[in-house]
Formats: structure tokens, sequence, C-alpha cells
């Protein structure tokens, strides 16, 4: 009965710890979804540019660990910035699905610019923290836990904090909700677009990274990253498309329900729910609460 | 900059197209004198906004131009400027429809007016209290998210908010808007008190044109883009047709300019 708990509490745990890395990714669509209410279909791409050129920086160039992540960092802002000048002011006055279109074919961009750069193998992304059980843990609590996902835990927890703050108590965060709120207001106001939009891709290129090396460390630097990331989208209806906390909360419900369904329903359908079982959630929260737990409703005063 | 002329914007003759095709002004000129209020009347679809968004060059976001005419802002021209950059120049415009950001409080509203200044934090502090003294019901409601303040809070927070970038000039697009006739008066004391006192050039597009020309210096009185009457805000409140076809002291079944032009052209013909 105590081991059935205890294996139980470990699912739920590294379901949990698991969804962090999915919060991740579901981040940076966000991001980009407040400031120009598109769904950026490049975001999958962008994770697996970044962690690709950080992964080139790395081993092709022989670059130190530190340095290459703040060249890849640089190299997204880069791509933030040609987005904004390339895609996004041209199509300044054009509807929101061009826009989306847009970001679909500036995805199939990225993924043929990281390929033609760095190859096609998989490449092995070393973070210096390993994905099995903590001893302690093990020793002490008879849970076993990656300390990768503990790591993913930690670094999803600071990236939540550090974007709060920066949303909350600074000008341009102040600048972004506004733009979130209308644009158009926004604008007459004198705060520039063109400076948000900069911002937000370049904040969701970083992120990409940060998401990119959790998962390239765990599944290898390759191609499937960016059908990864797509998971984000059952994250995002659940969580909430406009919302930070809700990708976290979304991620993490997202984790904990796969791996407890996988373990526990999963063999009555051979297995392997995984895959598509957070889209079934997703459906759920289509039909009874189309806005999220944590979207932003559409305030109406009565 | 040599800049002795004493109209602070000047409009010539200006045409304005959306999508290249539909015509929204025809033939628009009007001046505004520094420190003066200025009222645009006319109804509905006459091409009040329009002329506005064509002074703060936000015509380009709605794919609208100005495709003849020129417009003159502080003795320059305005042709290639952004909106940010009018606000930069001193020229904000408080759009139609009051346009809040909803899940902003009262007070970052105000605050985010300011985003095109380089203020520091105590600056910004001494600028939001002066705004305070003239939109006292706002620093009560100040921590509020603004989508669940009133309609004549919300216009205040998007006055409030355009005085904060420290305009030379504001563009008001029908302000009063669906308000009570006591908002009304207190949005027009609070425009007056902004224009004597802190020496704001006003352009002020209204549907109410009573209220409107008492707190005008001028009015220009436009009709399916074209300007069809302006004069001195007095002489228009005292003008027959302005009373008949505006102020709703009519005699006859006439409903615009262009009825009555035409009968005029027929009574010339038949005499």
């Amino acid at each position: 009965m105590v081991d059935e708990l205890l294996f139980f509490m470990e699912v739920v745990v590294g379901g949990l710890l698991a969804g962090t890395m999915y919060s991740l990714v579901a981040l940076g669509f966000v991001l980009i979804f407040k400031a120009s209410a598109t769904f950026n279909f490049s975001q999958g791409a962008m994770v697996f540019f970044s962690v690709l050129a950080f992964c080139g920086f790395m081993q092709d160039f022989n670059i130190p660990f530190v340095l290459a992540f703040i060249l890849a960092a640089l190299l997204m802002v880069v791509v933030g910035l040609c987005t904004e000048r390339l895609v996004l002011r041209p199509l300044m006055n054009a509807s929101e699905d061009t826009v989306l279109m847009a970001t679909i074919g500036l995805g199939y961009v990225l993924e043929g610019l990281a390929q033609a750069a760095w190859g096609v193998e998989v490449r092995r992304l070393d973070l210096g923290i390993g994905d099995f059980p903590v001893p302690w843990i093990a020793d002490n609590l008879k849970l076993f836990i990656s300390a990768l996902d503990i790591f993913a835990g930690l670094v999803a927890a600071l990236m939540i904090i550090g974007l709060f703050l920066l949303f909350k108590f600074t000008k341009i965060g102040l600048g972004l909700r506004a733009v979130a709120d209308d644009a158009g207001a926004a604008s007459s106001i004198g705060i520039p677009l063109k400076h948000i939009m900069l911002l937000v891709w370049s904040a969701a290129g970083v992120v990409a990274l940060v998401a990119g090396c959790m998962w390239g460390a765990r599944a290898g630097v390759q191609f499937a990253l960016v059908d990864l990331a797509l998971k984000a989208l059952p994250v995002l209806i659940i969580g909430g498309f406009s919302s930070i906390p809700g990708a976290i909360v979304g991620g993490l419900i997202i984790g904990a329900t796969e791996k407890v369904l996988e373990v526990y329903i999963g063999p009555f359908f051979g297995g392997a729910i995984e895959g598509w079982a957070p889209y079934v959630l997703a459906i759920f929260f289509l039909l009874y609460r189309p806005e999220g737990l944590f979207g932003e409703k559409i305030i109406r005063r009565v | 900059m040599s800049n002795s002329s004493a109209n602070i914007l000047d409009i010539k003759n200006i045409e304005v197209r959306y999508d290249d095709v539909i015509l929204a002004l025809h033939d628009v000129s009007l001046k505004v004198p520094k420190g003066k209020v200025v009222a645009l009347l006319g109804a509905n679809g006459a091409g009040k906004s329009t002329t506005l968004k064509a002074v703060s060059t936000m015509l380009a976001s709605e794919r609208g131009k100005v495709t003849n005419g020129s417009i003159e802002y502080d003795g320059n021209s305005i042709n290639k400027q952004t909106p940010s950059q009018m606000v930069g120049l001193g020229m904000v415009q408080v759009l139609e429809g009051r346009r809040c950001f909803g899940h902003l409080t009262v007070e970052e509203n105000i605050i985010s007016g300011a985003y095109s200044r380089k203020l520091s934090k105590g600056d910004i502090n001494q600028e939001l209290e002066k705004i305070y003294t003239y939109f006292i019901r706002l620093k009560e409601r100040r921590k509020s998210q603004a989508a669940f303040t009133s309609g004549g809070e919300q216009q205040m927070i998007a006055v409030a908010r355009a005085m904060m970038a420290k305009p030379k000039m504001l563009l008001l697009d029908e302000p009063t808007m669906g308000l009570a006739p006591q908002l009304v008066a207190e949005i027009f004391n609070i425009v007056k008190e902004l224009n004597t006192k802190e020496g704001v050039s006003i352009l002020l597009a209204e549907q109410n044109t009573n209220v409107a020309l008492k707190n005008s210096d001028y009015g220009y009185i436009i009709e399916t883009g074209r300007v069809m009457l302006d004069g001195t805000a007095q002489s228009l409140l005292n003008d027959d047709k302005v009373k008949e076809l505006y102020l709703g002291i009519s005699k006859k079944g006439r409903k615009n300019f262009r009825d009555v032009l035409k009968e005029e052209s027929l009574t010339k013909r038949s005499n």
C-alpha cells in the first residue's frame, strides 16, 4: 500500500516537473500572443533554431558554455529584430490571420536555416546535470525524481519571476500591457509598437532557447523538437492564451495528467497515450471553459 | 525653427481616401490658432474622425491616406511622421470611444501617457499629482481596474493619459459621446481649464453642437467630407441655418446644408 502511494507520488511529481518544460515552451507563445494576438506557429522552430545554434557554437567552434549561451541568446534577439523588420512591419495593418500565416512561413525558414547552418544530425547537449534520480531524494523520501526535472522546474520558476517583474515594474512592461489591451490607443499616446514587438519577439526567442536546452538535454537536439513544441497548444488552451500564470499551471496540469493517465489508464489502450491524452483534455476545456483557467475574459461592464 | 505663425495647425484642402478608393474627405481646410479651442461639428460619417486621424497620422493604420492638400503643424508639414513621432512633437489624439487600457489600473493608464517622455520616477509622480488636480475623481479611483470605471471616468482617464504626454495640442474625438448632461459639463469644464491653465490648443470633434460651440472659440461645420460653414463660435450659435439644422430649432423639414443650398439655388432661379 505504502509502496503504491509512493509510486503514485513519484508519477505525479515527475509529471509536474516535466510539465514545467511544457510551461517554458508555452511561455514563448504567450508573450507573442499578448502583444500581437497571434498564435506564433514558428515558436517550435525558434526552439529548434536557438538550441541548435547553441550546440553549434559549443561543438563546432569550441566556444565555452556560458559564452555560447550568450551568443545564442543574442542571435535570438537578432532573429527578433529581423522578424519585426521583415515580417511584422510590412504586415502592420494586415489582418491577424495574415500574420498567423506569416508565422507558419517564418517557422519553415528558421527550420531550413538552422539545418543549413548546423547540419541535420542529432546532437547531444550536456548541461552538466544528469537525467537520473537524485540520490538524496531517493534515499530520504524514497522517491525517484530526475535531477534534470528539478533543474527545469527551478529554471522555469526563475524565468516566470523575471518576466513578471519585467511586465509589472518596468516602463517597457507597462507599454507591452498597454499594447496587449489596445494597440491603437497605445500608438495614439506615443507607445512605439515596433519597440514592443522587438522586445516581445526577442524575449520569446530567449525563452525558446532556455526551453530548447531543457528538451535538448533530455531528448537530444533534433528536428523532433519542432513538433514537441506543439504540445504547448493544449497547455495554452487549458491555461489561457494570454496568461503567463496560465502557461505555468497549464503546463503542470498537462505534465501531471499525461503521466498519471499513461501509467494507470494507458495499459487499457495499449499504452503510449501520452501523445494524445493532453489533446483530449484540451477538447474538454474548449467545450466548457474556452478562455482557459487564467485567460483574460473579455471584461464587460454591466 | 522660425515659427512666428499664429496657427498651430493649418489644414489646406485635404482629400482623404480609404483603401485608395473610398473618398472620405473631399475638401477640408481649417485652422487652429495657438491656444484656442476649435470645434469640428457634423453628423455621423461627416468626416470628423477622419480629419482628426489625418492630423495625428493615424490614418495609415486604417488604410487611409491623405491624397491631396497639406497639413502643417507648428509650421512644419506632417507628411512623413508616424503617430508616435507626432506625440513626441506635442500632438496627441484622444480617440473616439475613450479606448482605455481595460486591464490596467487607472493610474497605470495615466502613467502610460508619459511613455514617449524620458522622465524619472520622481518626475512622473510630480506630473501625476498635477494631472490629478484637474481630475480629482480619478485620484480616488487610482487603484481600480480601468474597465470597471464609469463612462465619464473612462473619458477622463483618456484625456488625463493624453495630458501626461505634455501636449501642445490635443485632438479630442467626441469626448462627450454617451455621457449624461452633468458629465458633459464636467468634461468640458476640464477641457476649458486645460486650455486656459496649461495653454493647450484644442481641436474638438463633436456632435453635441450646442455645448461644443459654447466652449469653443471657433467652429467648422462639415458634411459629407466638405466644410459647409465656419465662423466664430458666437456667430455660429446665432446663425439661423445652424440653429435649424444642428440645434433642433427647426422651422422646415430641411435636414442638411445640401438641402439648404439646393433650395436657395432653386429660389434664385425662379426669381
